[in-house]
């Protein structure tokens, strides 16, 4: 399960439906008249190469011999923080129209920094605050550009 | 168009005025903060700046916005060496070795080199703007969409040498990136493609988002992962460059100068074009091509250089044609186009001082550049101090600001995070990222300019063997992937005749 061989099959044979949602995803492209290139032709090409080369790659694992060279995935704590930091950063993507930017951005941190470690919650709060208050001025007041302020248009 | 020492001497003496140092001084640093802040490019920031100048008459702002245009690439390039985010595509092959370099604990000469190497190509190819200018720009016109395409298919072909061994993996990370480049609209005839009935697909993926997800996140989830507490590995740091780098990289500064240069003068031919032709160049020309990847001082010095003087090739088609080679020089024409000059043949007739003044401040904005970004080295390099737990979380939220800031949607945030998903797995399994994102800047380019070369020649393919730039192109393209696949070839019987004899 962890040899660089079983990761290189799954991933192939992933490639190589990825290939064919995309073919019959082209296939449903409308035809434009008086082109010399259809608006299909291209996506249509790309997904034959990604098939073929996902079923080559596949292939060619399983008829790999040579010696066993591991794929280094994480221990059950390392998936734990990516999973986590994944989570969390889909919250916030979930959340940060209600929120806003900065609010949003000064949890994310906050929470962040608390979670892997970096320093005790108080000191995290301080960080999320400060990371929002940046925000909040250098992109919102001082250049003016349109991020979601979320309670602070109130 | 004519050049002239007469001319040439007035403008250093009206750029070398207290005002316009003043204002090139202020703009190369509001410019470089601009570059270093996420997510806001050259294009942006000139187009935010842009009515800061309206206070100021044409020379002065026209010398400000330069000098912001310089400082900001400049600046993208700071956050791609010390933590993996490029905010642009040219800054791309730059994070390739520049942050493996500051893992090494060398980020300080990692800045330092980028800074020598924009300063010195950016110097060389203002000479060539000052003194060639009139018979480079209509190369610009003798690029037509086969042009196009041959350089384009160039372009790709680099996609080899980006994958160092993983050549397999390389072309199906080739055409991945140029599956989700044609997600969208067709260029030429609008239909929607691969869009799966979502509407927010239909305006396409936004590369900078591919860009943020495939290199930052990826790079954040797999430090987070194993619990990395700070980015350096080595204990031993190192702030500024050694003479020795230096000398290492003249080479690379040089030949970037003039590939910058030359390939600036093409309309389109942007320095995310010119960064990766750069990188590649050095990688071939190189002694020890397996240093590239892993933190090649000359693989930041060449795209720095590159991207540097890719501007100032640009200059030639806007100030003669009023041709603008990018989104960046479009803006700046724009600007120019506010203050009543109108670029073309006319404008060094009809305002020479403006014209030799603009040349004359851009040499002086570039030693400002330089002597301003030396000292301030340390002090970027040492964002990469602090413990990755820190870190981290920061360089989440500016990859997040930095996905959004391009069309300030929060679909382009969720792009970002799935390719940050895929940046991570395929660090896992062994899947090279460069040729992923080389495709999907090129994609739009080189399928446009396909299509329309077909158009003009009916359908004929021969097009693009019967023109001579094409042509030459298209050899070098075929030479460039024969000559690795070769070696790949010849390497792959080496191995199996090693485990042979084993």
């Amino acid at each position: 399960m962890r040899s660089q061989r079983f990761g290189d099959m799954v991933s192939g044979v992933l490639l190589l439906l990825l290939g064919l949602v995309v073919v019959l995803a082209a296939l449903l492209i409308k035809g434009a008249a008086d082109v010399q290139m259809q608006p299909r032709t291209l996506p249509l090409a790309l997904g034959c190469i990604i098939g073929v080369t996902g079923a080559f790659l596949a292939l060619r694992a399983w008829r790999y011999s040579g010696p066993t060279r591991i794929v280094p995935w994480p221990d059950w704590n390392g998936a734990l923080r990516v999973l986590v930091t994944l989570v969390s950063l889909a919250a916030f993507l979930l959340l940060v129209q209600s929120l806003g930017m900065p609010i949003g951005s000064g949890l994310l941190v906050a929470f962040l920094v608390w979670y892997l470690g970096g320093c005790r919650p108080i000191c995290a709060g301080l960080l999320g605050a400060a990371t929002g208050g940046a925000i909040y001025l250098i992109f919102i007041r001082l250049l003016n550009i349109s991020f979601p302020v979320g309670f602070l248009s109130r | 168009m004519f050049f002239s020492w007469d001319y040439l001497l007035q403008g250093f003496v009206t750029a070398l005025s207290w005002q316009n140092l003043l204002w090139a001084l202020v703009g190369c640093f509001i410019g470089t903060l601009i570059g270093v802040l996420p997510g806001i490019g050259p294009t942006s920031g000139i187009a935010i700046l842009l009515p800061l100048t309206t206070v100021l008459d044409p020379i002065p702002a026209i010398v400000m916005m330069a000098a912001i245009y310089y400082g900001a690439m400049y600046g993208g390039s700071t956050t791609a060496i010390v933590v993996n985010i490029p905010g642009e595509s040219a800054s791309v092959p730059t994070a390739l070795d520049g942050y493996e370099l500051a893992k090494q604990g060398r980020a300080g000469p990692a800045l330092g080199i980028a800074a020598i190497s924009s300063f010195v190509a950016g110097t060389l190819s203002l000479l060539g703007l000052t003194f060639f200018a009139p018979s480079l720009a209509s190369v610009a016109l003798a690029f037509g969409p086969p042009e196009y395409f041959g350089l384009m298919f160039m372009g790709l072909s680099l996609v080899i040498s980006l994958s160092q061994r993983a050549l397999l993996k390389g072309i199906i990370s080739t055409a991945l990136g140029l599956t989700a480049a044609t997600i969208g609209q067709d260029p030429l005839t609008g239909d929607v493609r691969l869009t799966f009935g979502s509407e927010e697909l239909i305006a396409g993926i936004n590369f900078i988002s591919v860009i943020i997800g495939l290199f930052a996140i990826g790079e954040v989830l797999v430090n987070v992962e194993q619990a990395i507490t700070h980015i350096y590995e080595h204990k031993k740091l190192e702030w500024m460059p050694k003479w020795s780098d230096v000398k290492q990289c003249a080479g690379a500064m040089i030949r970037s100068s003039f590939i910058g240069f030359f390939l600036g003068l093409l309309p389109g031919c942007s320095p995310s074009v010119t960064t990766f032709v750069a990188y590649d160049v050095e990688k071939r020309v190189s002694k020890h091509p397996e240093r590239f990847g892993k933190g090649a001082m000359e693989g930041v010095a060449g795209p720095e250089g590159a991207n540097n003087a890719t501007v100032s090739g640009a200059f030639v088609p806007l100030f003669a044609f009023g041709l603008p080679t990018g989104p960046a020089m479009a803006v700046l024409l724009g600007g120019l186009m506010m203050y009543g000059l109108q670029p073309g043949p006319m404008l060094f007739t009809q305002s020479p001082q403006f014209v030799w003044t603009v040349i004359a401040s851009m040499y002086i904005g570039n030693v400002i550049l330089l002597v301003m970004n030396l000292p301030m080295v340390g002090m970027w390099a040492r964002i990469a101090l602090l413990p990755f737990p820190i870190l981290g979380p920061l360089i989440l939220v500016f990859s997040i600001i930095g996905a959004y800031s391009v069309r300030y949607q929060v679909f382009d945030i969720w792009i970002a995070l799935i390719f940050g998903v895929f940046g991570y797995l395929a660090r896992k399994l062994g899947f090279p990222i460069a040729p992923m994102v080389l495709a999907t800047v090129l994609a739009q380019m080189l399928e446009a300019s396909f299509q329309q070369s077909l158009l003009i020649a009916q359908g004929s393919f021969l097009i693009f063997f019967n023109r001579p730039i094409t042509a030459v192109f298209m050899v070098l393209a075929f030479l460039s992937i024969a000559r690795s696949l070769w070696s790949e070839f010849r390497e792959r019987r080496l191995e199996v005749a090693e485990e042979d004899l084993d």
